[in-house]
């Protein structure tokens, strides 16, 4: 299981992650205002 | 019993300190201080999202813009120092001393830069904190982020001295690795705070 407070690398890793999700969500929520 | 003999003649100084044996100190300490520091930001975000989600408040106010362009470009520069931070602890867990010192260089200066560009903004921007609630929010939410880059800066400056002098290898790099996490975390924040406050 992913634990970034066991390693810089795992901190790094859920800093991708976080990163990506945030891309998706920003993404959908811009659509939904675009088509409303 | 003769080990336990051996054991007991070449220790010395005070007991070991009391500590549990499932969570390491450091990561106990880490985990608390993160905790907190994400209660900080909540008790600010509150205020953010009371004006815009219960009062259904114009974001920004009336009459200001914020600069989502130029706060872009510097999400971009921040992502890129926690690139370039694991870039250097990656290098020193393999024993590259040059790719330690120029990651840790370009960290602290791309760092330095987020908070250069951030402060350039304050200065243009137009507004001040007690124009209006939403006005006091932005620099609360973008003033606090800042202050933990600035803590985070001080600490990188203090790792990229070390390692200009020789320290860590690739069997100790706790130095480059705790301060590394909460950079990261910091990078985190900011993406929270860049999309809720310039984004959306």
């Amino acid at each position: 299981m992913l634990n970034p407070l066991r390693s810089e690398a795992e901190a790094f890793r859920l800093l991708i992650y976080f990163v990506a999700v945030v891309a998706v969500i920003v993404a959908v929520v811009l659509l939904a205002e675009a088509l409303t | 019993m003769e080990a336990a003999a051996i054991t007991h003649a070449e220790h010395h100084g005070p007991p070991p300190a009391h500590r549990s044996s499932r969570v390491e100190a450091p990561t106990l300490g880490m985990l608390l201080f993160i905790i907190s520091e994400v209660m900080i930001f909540g008790a600010f975000f509150t205020a953010y999202f009371f004006i815009r989600v219960v009062n259904h408040d114009p974001w920004p106010a009336p009459g200001t813009t914020l600069p989502e362009n130029v706060a872009g470009v510097n999400t971009a520069i921040l992502l890129s120092s926690s690139l370039t931070l694991h870039w250097a602890l990656t290098s020193i867990k393999n024993g590259n001393r040059f790719g330690l010192r120029a990651g840790m260089l370009s960290t602290f200066l791309l760092g330095l830069t987020f908070l250069t560009v951030q402060i350039n903004e304050y200065i243009h921007i137009g507004f001040a904190g007690h124009d209006s609630a939403q006005a006091t929010v932005f620099y609360s939410l973008t003033g606090l982020h800042g202050a933990h880059v600035l803590i985070g800066l001080c600490a990188l400056a203090m790792v990229t001295i070390r390692a200009f002098r020789g320290h860590y290898s690739p069997e100790n790099h706790r130095g480059v690795e705790v301060p590394g996490i909460y950079w990261h975390f910091v990078d985190i924040m900011w993406i929270v705070v860049y999309t809720t406050v310039y984004v959306i």
